[in-house]
C-alpha cells in the first residue's frame, strides 16, 4: 500500500487488499455514504430506541462488533457508520448475507447506491464508502469482544466466590 | 405441494476425484508437471483426456484406478489459457498458496521458503491424483499417464509421491480417519444404495462443490470465463503434511499419569477414539463397533454437548466441522465445508516408540470446493488456527494448529476445565498449492486452445 499508515493493517491477513486500520487485532471500520432524499428522518426513527432490547441481542449474536455509531451530518445529506471490531469486516460478509441479511440492510438500506447485502458487488459498494482513519488507537488491541465477555464472566463468578468465603 | 427442483449433477462430466472416496485400502500417487511449451502441453492433454475418469456412479467402489487432473494458474498460463480467462480467476487461486500464508497462519516451520520443491514455485503447473485399490492397478494407471507426455520432451515431471494406506485404515497418528464428507445434493442417482445419511446432516447445495449449480447463497458462479471452461469444474487445496508421531506419544506420556488417560487426552484432541468411535458418543472410553459402524459413526449432533464435556470446542473434528455446534452464532455453517480426499505417506512408527525415527510420514489432503476462500481459506484461519469463534482467545487446534511450543487446549470438564500447556507442533506443512480441477469436457476445451 502506498499509504505508510497503511501498514499496519496489512498487518491482519485478510484486510491486505482492504482499507482500514488495525491495532493489534482489532480493526476500525468507518464508512461514509450519501442518504437518499429523506432517509436522515427514517434512520432517526428505525433508530429511535438505539440498540436496545432485540437489536442489542441480535447485534451481540455477531460476537465481534465492538462498537458502532451512526452519525446524520452535513444538513441531514450524509451519514458516518463507525465501528470497531475483531478480524476483518470481509470474513464473515458471506456469513452475514445468509445469516442476517435483513438485519444488514436495514442499516445500510438509507444509503444512496446501497447494492443489498445479497449483491455481487456489496463488497466493492462498501470498499468504496469505506474511509481509512489517519490514526487509530485501542486500549486493549489483544482482546476480542468474546474475551471481554469472558473476563467479565470470571470476575462475577470470582466476586461471588469471594463474597462467601 | 411445490418442491424446489434439485438439480441432478453431470456426474459424467465431473471427475471422479471430486465425488468418489479413496478405495479402501488404497494406493496412490501425486504427480507434478512442468509444461515449457503451450502446444505439447496441449497435446499431452488430448492424450490424457480419455484416461481421466468421470464421477459416474460413485458411490459404487467398482472402479480399480482413477486418474484426476488439476492445473495451478502457473499452469493454465502454459497451456496457453487467454489472458481475459485468467484474470477472471479468483484472487487466491490466482495468488497460489503461498503467497495466501499470512491468511493460512503458514509461519515458521510451515512457511513456504521451507516447503519441498516444486510447492510455491512456478514450477508446479500440473497435478495428476492416481487413487487405485492396488499396486498392480496403480502402476497401470500411472503408465498410461507416463504415455501421454513421454515423448514430448517440454514436459517434465518434477515432483512425485507415492502414498497408501495404513495397516487398520489409521492415520500415521492411529486414529480411523476419512470417516466424513459432505453430502452433495444432487450427486446420487435417484434409487442408488448408498451409506446410509447421518440423520442430523442436511444435504449440501452442489455448487458449494462443483460450479454450475447454485450453491447455499442461491447463486451460480459467473467466473471464471468462458462457461465452457468452468462448467462442472472446481477448485482443490492440496496439503501435504508431515506427522511428528514422536512428538505426539511423548506430549500425551508427559501431561498424563497413565496410558488410559494418555488415550482419553488423544481423543480429546482428536474428538474420536482411535476406533473412530466420536466421544459425542462414546464419552468415557473407545467404543471400537461404534467406530467401525459407518452408519453410526457419524450419527451425532453438538446438541447434546453444548458445554463441551465430550467432544471439546477445541478438539480437531469440531473445529474443522462444527456442525450444529454453533448454530446460535451468526455463522453458515453451510458455507464452509468442502470435500475431504485424504492419503497417508510412510511407514507408521512402531507402537510404543516415542523418540522420532527421522522418516517420512504424514497426510495430503485434497479438499475440494467451488469456494476455496470461503471454504478452506475460512476453516484454515477462523477455526484451525484460531480460537475466538469458541471463545477461546487464540487457542488453536491442538493437532493441526501452528504450535511452537506454546500452544493451549482447553478441556471442559466438572468442577474445573483443564487447560494443557506447551504444546509443540505435531504436524507440518510441508507443500501445498491451488489447483483448478476442470470437468471433462473444459479439458477439451482446454486441449483445443489455439497458440
Amino acid at each position: 500500500m502506498a499509504n505508510p499508515s497503511n501498514k499496519a493493517a496489512s498487518a491482519m491477513p485478510m484486510s491486505q487488499e482492504r482499507p482500514g486500520l488495525s491495532a493489534g487485532q482489532v480493526q476500525e471500520f468507518t464508512l461514509v455514504s450519501r442518504l437518499k432524499p429523506g432517509g436522515a428522518q427514517r434512520m432517526r426513527q428505525l433508530f429511535k430506541g438505539g440498540f436496545t432490547g432485540e437489536r442489542q441481542k441480535n447485534t451481540d449474536r455477531i460476537g465481534t462488533v465492538h462498537d458502532l455509531r451512526f452519525i446524520i451530518f452535513d444538513n441531514d445529506t450524509r451519514v458516518i457508520f463507525a465501528s470497531t471490531f475483531d478480524g476483518t469486516w470481509d470474513t464473515y460478509i458471506d456469513d452475514f448475507g445468509t445469516k442476517i441479511p435483513d438485519e444488514i440492510d436495514l442499516l445500510f438500506h438509507e444509503c444512496e447506491g446501497y447494492p443489498g447485502i445479497h449483491s455481487p458487488q456489496i463488497k466493492d459498494w462498501i470498499v468504496d464508502q469505506q474511509v481509512t482513519a489517519t490514526a487509530f488507537y485501542s486500549a486493549y488491541p489483544q482482546a476480542t469482544v468474546r474475551d471481554v465477555w469472558k473476563a467479565l464472566k470470571a470476575r462475577s463468578a470470582l466476586g461471588a466466590l469471594l463474597d462467601q468465603a | 405441494m411445490l418442491i424446489p427442483a434439485v438439480p441432478v449433477l453431470d456426474v459424467s462430466d465431473i471427475q471422479a476425484t471430486v465425488l468418489r472416496p479413496r478405495p479402501s485400502p488404497y494406493r496412490g500417487e501425486y504427480v507434478v508437471l512442468r509444461i515449457d511449451d503451450a502446444a505439447q502441453g496441449r497435446e499431452m492433454l488430448r492424450r490424457m483426456i480419455p484416461r481421466v475418469a468421470p464421477a459416474d456412479e460413485w458411490w459404487l467402489p467398482t472402479l480399480p484406478g482413477w486418474l484426476g487432473i488439476a492445473f495451478t494458474h502457473e499452469g493454465l498460463k502454459a497451456l496457453g489459457v487467454p489472458q481475459e480467462s485468467l484474470d477472471s480467476f479468483p484472487v487466491e487461486f490466482r495468488q497460489g498458496m503461498a503467497a495466501r500464508a499470512a491468511i493460512l497462519h503458514d509461519f515458521g516451520d510451515d512457511a513456504p521458503p521451507n516447503w519441498e520443491y516444486p510447492f510455491g514455485t512456478a514450477d508446479m503447473h500440473v497435478a495428476l491424483a492416481i487413487y487405485a485399490n492396488d499396486e498392480q492397478n496403480l502402476t497401470k494407471v500411472l503408465e498410461r499417464a507416463r504415455q501421454s507426455h513421454a515423448d514430448l520432451p517440454h514436459i517434465s515431471v518434477v515432483y512425485r509421491m507415492q502414498f497408501g494406506e495404513l495397516p487398520g485404515g489409521r492415520n500415521p497418528f492411529g486414529f480411523r480417519d476419512g470417516l466424513h464428507n459432505p453430502h452433495v445434493e444432487g450427486s446420487v442417482a435417484e434409487g442408488a444404495v448408498t451409506p446410509t445419511r447421518n440423520a442430523y446432516e442436511a444435504a449440501i447445495k452442489a455448487g458449494e462443490f462443483i460450479m454450475g449449480y447454485p450453491d447455499e447463497s442461491g447463486a451460480t458462479a459467473t467466473s471464471p470465463v468462458p462457461e465452457d471452461l468452468r462448467h462442472n469444474g472446481t477448485f482443490l487445496a492440496f496439503r501435504k503434511f508431515h506427522m511428528d508421531v514422536a512428538a505426539f506419544r511423548k506430549y500425551l506420556r508427559s501431561v498424563a499419569s497413565s496410558p488410559a488417560e494418555e488415550e482419553l487426552i488423544a481423543a480429546k484432541m482428536v474428538g474420536r477414539w482411535r476406533s473412530g468411535a466420536p466421544l459425542v458418543l462414546a464419552a468415557e472410553s473407545d467404543d471400537p463397533k461404534l467406530g467401525a459402524d459407518q452408519n453410526r459413526n457419524n450419527d451425532f449432533s453438538y446438541q447434546t454437548d453444548m458445554k463441551g464435556l465430550k467432544c471439546p470446542f477445541s478438539a480437531h473434528m469440531r473445529r474443522v466441522n462444527p456442525r450444529d455446534a454453533l448454530k446460535d452464532d451468526i455463522v453458515a455453517v453451510n458455507l464452509h465445508h468442502f470435500l475431504r480426499r485424504g492419503t497417508n505417506f510412510g511407514l507408521p512408527l512402531p507402537d510404543g516408540v516415542l523418540e522420532d525415527d527421522g522418516a517420512e510420514r504424514g497426510g495430503v489432503f485434497l479438499l475440494i470446493g467451488a469456494h476455496l476462500r470461503q471454504q478452506f481459506e475460512f476453516v484454515q484461519s477462523q477455526w484451525a488456527t484460531d480460537g475466538n469463534f469458541i471463545s477461546h482467545g487464540t487457542e488453536q487446534d491442538p493437532l493441526i494448529g501452528n504450535n511452537e511450543g506454546d500452544g493451549v487446549f482447553t478441556i471442559p470438564q466438572r468442577p474445573v476445565r483443564r487447560r494443557l500447556h506447551g504444546l509443540p507442533r505435531f504436524v507440518t506443512v510441508s507443500g501445498g498449492e491451488y489447483c483448478f480441477m476442470p470437468g471433462l469436457r473444459a479439458l477439451g476445451w482446454l486441449a483445443a486452445l489455439k497458440s
